[in-house]
């Protein structure tokens, strides 16, 4: 496996790890206050697409990172109306939003793109100043959640909501307020993979990383720093089989295909039992109600 | 459970769980009724926005879709056969969700019941027995392939604690890999020059004569009634139930949770599992590196609009394949994107979120 060891392939590994770790950190903060938050791999898709239409437009793949933060926001926007405010199932809600999500940008890009014919190509970010990014991102989300006020307040509000609400905090304020980051920190996510070494957009290009980012926050224990190594272990798996497609081997490709699949299971399943998840997790609020 | 907690049961039962379902269960007609039939509404009318931004007439277009499935030939027989494993997905779905077991792995389901069954029905030996012992067989293959897909799932779910969403999904694309390396390698067709399997040849599914449909439809439909007597009238169905409302309720009667969520598990992925067969051999003939086609996604949506109810499930897949059907054909006169109606079903199952959730707050008035 000398393949794992080649600076080519850690390369592609941070590279591909990116916008499942910017995802990951958000969905972090969101189930940290207590809401599971299934949208994910659909906000994800949003900010993809609305990074990949603003960098198109305007030739800035900056300006497209910005376009994923400020559509992951309201989609954040939108999932606190349903999911804080209206107190919806969040599971069916999260599972809902995704398909939708899927529709809509599949709709809006064959509106604008597909009767074009070729997709242009938008000028790429590298991969090193997202990695920084990535960096920052996780170092001010550490600080922010464990050594600011708001950030333990957000924490608590995922373990004891009643408590919090006693002390005079609006719990669904806070909740508003981590949805928002979360859906910023996933649309990010979203562009970084368009706006990043890809520099397309095609239907459904998160596959399925949404959904990896929330099996890797169980498999941090809720932790960032953790959350991050978790996505560069989903990324070196995504990059060995990349490298390994190419390469003949006795072994068929379509296992490496399944691998990056396989490694998030198996990192689920190992960590399940022995991270201990927020204990208001996927409850919605209500005051009163016990 | 002692008598004076229990209000009078809606059911002669029983079943001391009878009480927990029959009482988290009063609500009716709002959830049933004016809950889907609103979002669906609501769902055509913001479509009908966005025809209008098209540039198109919407009720010209509506009009083409209901003419599209009532009067072209072959409409209401297409409709059928797309609803087929619309139903027969979401009816697994339905099960599991009515015990709160959010599984949302049935395109994996699929896809490995079909190239499980395809794998059978074409196997040197098997493909020349005669063709009603391959649709038979080829049915408890697809069947047994997809429950296990499924009940791996569930087993990591009981088991570790994983995620039953997360962990069922992630197989979805584990079984697309085994559908690639199937038509590319496995099961090949020596003969075929893209990636694809044999022909099903004698395990084709029979055309039920003036439907115009394959028998998958009629299984489908069979199935309906036979879900729901199970899930009405069974001591399983009521478990089920009873997981769903109220799990402490379980265990204090003494009744294994995981065995349950195992069970429905199994159940999903029996019929998903089923779909693939039913899809193989009743519409493609032969299995491609294309049969992932989202019907295990759209599924999600008829369980969730047709209320978990095996009836429901019948009509919002009827419904959803005729939406599809209506818009394929709509689309001959107009120019609107292709993905137009899946955004219309999307619409349609988040609108039924909103609808629940203010039913809850209407209801508990908070």
């Amino acid at each position: 496996m000398d393949v794992l060891l080649q600076f080519s392939t850690l390369e592609a590994a941070i590279r591909l790890a990116i916008p499942v770790a910017l995802a990951a950190l958000g969905a972090l903060v969101c189930e940290r206050a207590g809401v599971l938050n299934l949208g994910l791999e659909g906000q994800m898709l949003a900010g993809a697409l609305a990074g990949y239409a603003a960098a198109e437009a305007t030739g800035s793949p900056w300006l497209g990172l910005l376009a994923g933060i400020v559509v992951g926001l309201l989609t954040g926007l939108v999932l606190s109306v349903l999911l804080v405010t209206l107190r919806a199932n969040q599971v069916v809600t999260g599972i809902a939003f995704t398909l939708l999500a899927v529709s809509a940008t599949t709709y809006v890009f064959q509106l604008q793109y597909s009767i074009g014919g070729v997709t242009p190509r938008v000028n790429r970010i590298g991969m090193w100043s997202l990695a920084v990014l990535v960096l920052v991102a996780v170092a001010v989300l550490w600080f922010v959640l464990e050594r600011t006020r708001f950030g333990l307040t957000v924490t608590a509000v995922g373990e004891a909501p009643a408590a919090v609400d006693a002390l005079g905090y609006r719990v669904d304020r806070l909740r508003w307020s981590a949805l928002a980051i979360c859906g910023g920190l996933a649309g990010l996510g979203g562009a970084a993979l368009v706006c990043g070494p890809l520099g397309l957009f095609i239907e459904g290009v998160t596959g399925g990383r949404g959904w990896v980012a929330l099996a890797l926050v169980v498999f941090a224990g809720w932790r960032p720093f953790p959350a991050v190594a978790g996505a560069l272990l989903f990324g070196l798996s995504d990059a060995v089989q990349l490298r390994l497609q190419g390469t003949a081997t006795s072994i068929p490709y379509e296992v490496f295909l399944a691998l990056p699949y396989v490694v998030t299971l198996v990192a689920l399943v190992l960590r399940a039992r022995s991270s201990r998840a927020p204990a208001a997790l996927g409850v919605p609020y209500v005051r009163g109600a016990l | 459970m002692t008598a004076t907690t229990v209000p009078a049961l809606t059911r002669p039962n029983r079943n001391p769980l009878a009480a927990v379902v029959a009482r988290a269960g009063a609500d009716g007609l709002v959830t049933a009724v004016l809950v889907p039939v609103g979002a669906v509404l609501a769902a055509l009318l913001l479509g009908a926005v966005l025809i209008v931004s098209e540039g198109e007439n919407p009720l010209a277009v509506y009009w083409e879709v209901v003419r599209g499935v009532l009067w072209e030939p072959r409409g209401l027989s297409n409709t059928a056969t797309a609803a087929t494993p619309l139903v027969l997905i979401g009816l697994g779905y339905a099960v599991a969700y009515r015990a709160k077991v959010f599984t949302i792995g049935g395109e994996g389901q699929y896809l490995v019941g079909a190239v499980a069954s395809t794998a059978w029905v074409t196997a040197a030996g098997v493909r020349d027995l005669p063709g009603p012992v391959l649709v038979v067989t080829g049915i408890v293959v697809a069947v047994v392939a997809g429950a296990l897909w499924s009940g791996l799932a569930g087993w990591l779910g009981v088991r570790f604690g994983a995620s039953i969403v997360i962990s069922s999904l992630m197989l979805v694309y584990v079984a697309d890999a085994l559908l690639q390396w199937a038509v590319r390698d496995g099961i090949r067709d020596p003969e075929s020059f893209i990636p694809a399997s044999r022909q099903i040849g004698d395990a084709t599914l029979p055309t039920i004569p003036r439907l115009d449909t394959h028998l998958g439809f009629l299984l489908a439909v069979v199935l309906v009634p036979v879900v729901g007597v199970l899930v009405a009238r069974h001591r399983g169905g009521y478990r089920i139930d009873a997981l769903g409302f109220n799990r402490s309720a379980l265990d204090a009667n003494e009744v294994d949770s995981r065995r349950i969520v195992l069970l429905v598990m199994l159940v999903a992925g029996a019929f998903a599992g089923l779909a693939g067969f039913t899809e193989t051999a009743g519409v493609n003939g032969r299995l491609g590196a294309e049969a992932s086609v989202g019907f295990g996604w759209q599924a999600i949506i008829v369980a969730l609009v047709g209320r978990l109810q095996p009836v429901g499930v019948l009509l919002a897949g009827l419904g959803l394949a005729g939406l599809t059907i209506g818009f394929e054909v709509s689309q001959r006169t107009y120019d609107l994107p292709s993905s137009l109606v899946g955004v219309i079903t999307a619409l349609i199952v988040v609108f039924v979120v909103v609808g629940d959730a203010l039913a809850v707050r209407g209801r508990e008035g908070r």
